[in-house]
């Protein structure tokens, strides 16, 4: 699908889903910008990591998978909550410890699950959900299930020696995986350039023997078309990918950050390469958005986000005797 | 080399003392004499005094804390000079060599050193106030309601494991005459739950059936009021009493007698003996005399029964019961026999005053052969004394009081007395001790008989 | 009843699983063809395949998270590491990833998996590739942890663990694979969290855990001759802890040593005698609760020294009398 002279559109989705998928960068944005304004003010304790700016990349590589598919996250999670079909009620629940929340307010914002529709969790530990994530694709292999499993990570976590045994694992076994890292250019304060030589993450699968890609990971049209062809050649059983999503968070690491380690400049570099306007852009320029419907998605999704924190508000906090529940099956 | 204090053991029953005040701080001068501390034994209230002069260094115990004799309660030496932190426990146990062995410790192997800590305190009484014992040994106590204060411990450094206190129980409890242990069978009765009254906890008949008594009516908890432990001198008394009591087959004969020439003697000799002594005579030491003379005619009263022997004593040591704060002592009047009016009237005022004033010292209290009782400044005329063990006899004075008497076929008021004569029957049979006190009484209505 | 090895106990179970469930499968360094480190998969990949007898790279981590990682979504995994030494590089999967992720979703998934692994000293591997760090992984809660002493033991723990749906560490001590005992030939289970009696006594209780049952047996033995009665119970599985019949044991005779393999310091001895300590069998102690495990040191190569290093029979003897004072 030709959408606009630059942009083709591989698979094939409707005109709904792409709108769908606008609407959900602006959830993914909204949700998060409220939560770090709930921290500002400390309404909420603990802390937060937050993916203002990395939208399209959980947005769009998101856009391909069932139900049935998978996905492991990271703790810069909520973005890939959202995109596998989270709901934002329950996810502001969990960040307010409330037992309507995914996790019955016992995960927070790290650990936000949603294993029945996929979501195998966001996880605390640098690269620990890429494991896992090669685990999943190796039970679709031995039980042979058609779903894939996509791991998200971030440039910091390819430096672990996790990443480097899990990729190989689900090389040498053809496992229906895809490495999905959202490059966003520091691991807290340390800028990727100067943690690893390689030009590009990318390049790292070459030592596994399984392609890298790198993609423009602000440009959702090309985040979905790099997913597709990861997505078919996992399903047809000739194992994984390494996408490698180049992006850049807008906020700090995590709540208390004074962004010492880059630019104001750099910041403002990034800013202008906005997901969301991008994607808009191109939704008009192909005629299946105005300004004014843009405008109305939004103002729609920021009323979600306030019902949201409405429900989470008046939901009950757990008791005491849930300290003890779930610690065995 | 600091020398140790430590708790002396005042009379042969004495186990532990309490401690009832420091004189002296850490660090103050002592000299020789001096008293450094006051404990409390089961009889007496006794100051302490110091054996060597220097600087008393270290003090393990405070006030209250109840020690064992010969326990290393502190250390008296030079400034400076250095004492184990902790009491060494039994004075003479090798505690020379403590600092010694303290300093060199550490050249020691540490296994070595361990094994002789071990070995050189087993079995030793606690020192410092707790007691070692193991959670069974404790719960076992606390079950039986026994102290563990008196349990020698088997482990190591006298820790007391289970097995001795139940051993304890033991030998305490399970002492039971066979008629008792009889009726307990026929009654189902779990002996280890009855009290034994007999000596030494001996469970007797009555115990056994006290105890059916109070199972079939159960004895609510009604009274109310102050609650005081039974301890220090209160405990002594009773104890030595309920020995008494039950170990010994009392009787008690009682005999009026006419005190009109005692009366006269004593209206003679009061000024004398008061200008000799300053203390004025009273019917006490006229008694007194009148007894002891009378004792030498009566070797038996003069005895005591110890462990199936009846002593024969030489001396005639007259003891004297005492009211003092919150019980009864008895103080000794040595060879009575052999004293006048006025030395008598001076011993016995003299013990009286330190009995009250808690003064009297071990050599005092002990030795008497044979005991009076005087109630006669109260409105009693005869009671039953009980015997002060291993005496075997008591003498009970009643008031002096007119009545009307028959004196040659006539009425006639005299002021009579009634002596109260307890006795031993295991020792001493009826004829006996009724020769005795009629011999006294007769030396009491003709005095002059004393002289001769 | 006939008589296999403790080695064979294992494979046993395993294979008698795998033939009934095909979710069950066994991942692991060298289990292949080569039959695993000390031989306890061998014959398996002939009967069930490569890909149910998964023959993996170097990667504890790697295989630790693919383990759990397909436990989350639907297998039955038996994760071998080669030397219990090496869970120091799975731990992160076990730890912050098995333990946890039943909690932290909020009851929402399980990771129903064994993780397999011998542990212990006495075979001149020296410091990396003989330890016994069961304590480590019993701090964890989410973790269930057994230790099994005889070949009957292995066989019904490992089926209980298989048959579990939380993470289970299945320790197996390097010299008991060669140790035989009576084994029933059709499956059985041993709940996970009773403990076996294997010794009756009323003297004093030992509590020792893997070989030291043994050792502690053979110490009993030794006692009897001197009229002491000793009871050997054995915990069998470390987390859950059957804490009553410890707790009724010590009740029973007044004392108790703990005896394990792995170092005293920090070890699962001083939990359970903080255990009994403060449990309803404080008031039957007539002695203080004695320890005994490893030295505070890596495990030496020397065999003096190495057998120096753990508890051994004439160090139990000599406890229980000091134990008792008799020493």
């Amino acid at each position: 699908m030709q959408l606009t002279k630059e942009k083709l559109l591989i698979p094939d989705l409707s005109n709904d889903k792409l709108i769908d998928l606008y609407k959900q960068m602006w959830q993914i944005r909204l949700f998060d910008e409220k939560v770090d304004e709930f921290f500002a003010k400390g309404m909420i304790h603990g802390t937060t990591h937050l993916a203002v700016g990395q939208e399209a990349s959980a947005a769009g590589v998101c856009a391909l998978l069932t139900v049935e598919d998978k996905i492991t996250s990271t703790h810069r999670g909520h973005g890939h909550c959202i995109a596998k079909g989270a709901t934002a009620d329950k996810m502001m629940a969990e960040l307010f410890g409330r037992t309507t929340g995914y996790c019955k307010g016992k995960g927070g914002s790290m650990h936000i699950a949603d294993v029945e529709m996929g979501n195998l969790g966001a996880n605390g530990i640098v690269a620990g959900g890429i494991p896992l994530a090669v685990g999943s694709a190796l039970t679709a292999k031995m039980k042979k299930l058609d779903y894939v499993t996509v791991c998200f990570f971030g440039d910091g976590a390819t430096n672990e020696g996790s990443f480097h045994e899990a990729v190989n694992l689900a090389a040498i076994w053809d496992l229906p995986v895809i490495f999905v890292c959202e490059n966003n250019q520091y691991g807290m304060s340390g800028p990727i350039k100067e943690m690893a030589k390689v030009e590009h993450i990318a390049d790292r699968a070459g030592a596994y023997g399984i392609p890298g890609v790198v993609a423009d990971g602000n440009d959702i049209i090309e985040m979905i078309n790099v997913t597709d062809e990861a997505i078919n050649r996992a399903r047809s059983g000739k194992g994984p990918t390494l996408i490698e999503a180049k992006t850049y968070r807008w906020k700090g690491h995590s709540k208390s950050d004074a962004k010492k380690y880059r630019t104001r400049e750099e910041e403002q570099e990034w800013r202008k390469k906005d997901p969301i306007k991008r994607y808009k852009e191109v939704l008009i320029e192909a005629g299946l958005l105005t300004e004014e419907k843009a405008e109305e998605i939004r103002l729609a999704v920021k009323q979600e986000i306030e019902d949201a924190v409405k429900f989470a508000e008046e939901s009950p906090a757990p008791t005491l005797d849930d300290l003890l529940t779930d610690v065995y099956a | 080399m600091a020398k140790e204090v430590f708790m002396p053991k005042l009379s042969s029953t004495m186990a532990v003392g309490t401690l009832l005040q420091w004189f002296k701080e850490e660090g103050d001068p002592v000299e020789v004499g001096e008293p450094i501390f006051e404990i409390m034994t089961d009889k007496i209230n006794i100051e302490v005094e110091a054996y060597e002069e220097g600087i008393l260094l270290k003090k393990y115990f405070q006030e209250d804390d109840e020690i064992p004799v010969n326990t290393i309660i502190a250390y008296i030496g030079n400034e400076g000079e250095e004492v184990p932190l902790e009491s060494p426990g039994i004075s003479g146990e090798d505690t020379d060599d403590t600092t010694a062995e303290t300093e060199s410790e550490s050249s020691k192997g540490i296994e070595v050193a361990a094994t002789e800590a071990v070995e050189s305190s087993s079995k030793t009484v606690p020192v410092d106030g707790k007691v070692r014992a193991t959670p069974a040994a404790r719960r076992v106590a606390r079950e039986n309601d026994f102290s563990l204060n008196t349990v020698p411990g088997s482990g190591p450094k006298g820790r007391i494991h289970e097995q001795d206190v139940i051993q304890a129980i033991a030998d305490n409890t399970v002492l039971v005459t066979p008629l008792a242990e009889k009726i307990a069978k026929e009654n189902g009765v779990d002996l280890t739950l009855v009290t034994g009254t007999g000596v030494r906890g001996k469970i007797e008949k009555a115990d056994v059936l006290a105890y059916i008594e109070a199972q079939k009516a159960p004895v609510k908890e009604t009274v109310t009021g102050e609650r005081v432990k039974l301890k220090g001198l209160r405990k002594a008394i009773a104890d030595k009493m309920l020995e008494s009591v039950r170990s010994i087959p009392h009787v008690t004969l009682t005999s009026d007698v006419d005190m009109t020439k005692a009366i006269e003697l004593r209206k003679a000799l009061l000024p004398v003996v008061e200008s000799q002594t300053g203390y004025r005579l009273s019917y006490t030491e006229i008694i007194m005399k009148t007894v002891a003379h009378v004792l030498g005619n009566h070797p038996k009263v003069n005895a005591a029964l110890i462990d199936n022997e009846i002593v024969y004593n030489n001396d005639v040591n007259i003891g004297l019961a005492v009211a003092v704060e919150n019980g009864l002592i008895v103080p000794s009047v040595k060879q009575a026999n052999k004293k006048g009016l006025a030395e008598l009237t001076e011993a016995s005022k003299t013990l009286g005053k330190k009995a009250r004033d808690n003064k009297l010292t071990p050599d005092e209290m002990q030795g008497s052969t044979f005991t009076i009782s005087n109630l006669g400044m109260y409105a009693i005329d005869g009671f039953t004394p009980i015997i002060n063990p291993p005496e075997t006899a008591i003498l009970g004075i009643g008031r002096i009081v007119e009545k009307p008497v028959v004196v040659n076929g006539q009425i006639e008021v005299r002021p009579m007395m009634v002596l109260s004569l307890s006795f031993d029957h295991r020792v001493i049979d009826g004829a006996p001790a009724a020769e005795f006190l009629t011999e006294l009484k007769e030396s009491l209505e003709d005095p002059y008989s004393l002289l001769v | 009843m006939r008589e296999i090895t403790y080695l064979e106990a294992v494979r046993e179970a395993m294979s008698q699983e795998m033939r009934k469930n095909d979710d069950v499968y066994i991942l692991g360094e060298d289990i292949g063809v080569y039959g695993g480190a000390f031989g306890v998969t061998r014959g398996m990949i002939e009967e069930f395949g490569p890909e149910r007898v998964r023959n993996t790279p170097i990667s504890e981590a790697g295989i630790a998270g693919a383990a759990v990682g397909s436990a989350l979504t639907g297998m039955r995994p038996i994760l071998e590491l080669q030397f219990s030494d090496f869970i120091t590089i799975a731990l992160d999967q076990m730890v912050n990833q098995a333990a946890k992720i039943r909690y932290m979703y909020g009851g929402k998934g399980k990771v129903p998996m064994v993780l397999r692994t011998p542990s212990g000293s006495g075979t001149g591997a020296a410091a990396q590739h003989s330890q016994s760090l069961e304590a480590w992984v019993a701090h964890i809660p989410g973790l269930k942890v057994v230790q099994p002493s005889t070949a009957y033991d292995a066989k019904g723990l490992l089926k209980a663990a298989m048959d579990d749906d939380n993470p289970v560490i299945f320790y197996e001590h390097k010299l008991l694979y060669k140790t035989s005992s009576d084994v029933p030939e059709e499956e059985y289970s041993i709940p996970l969290g009773k403990a076996d009696i294997k010794r009756e006594g009323t003297d004093v209780t030992i509590v020792a855990t893997a070989i030291m049952v043994h050792k502690s047996l053979e110490a009993a033995k030794e006692l009897e001759k001197e009229g002491i009665s000793v009871e050997v119970v054995d915990p069998r599985t470390i987390v859950p802890l059957d804490e009553e019949t410890i707790v009724n044991s010590v009740k029973k005779t007044g004392k108790v040593i703990v005896v394990h393999e792995a170092v005293k310091r920090g070890g699962i001895g001083g939990e359970i005698a903080s255990m009994i300590a403060e449990s309803e069998a404080f008031d039957y102690l007539d002695a203080p609760i004695k320890r005994l495990g490893g030295a505070n040191s890596p495990i030496p190569y020397n065999p003096e020294l190495e057998k120096a290093h753990v508890p051994q029979v004439p160090d139990i003897i000599k406890a229980v009398k000091e134990t008792l004072n008799r020493a």
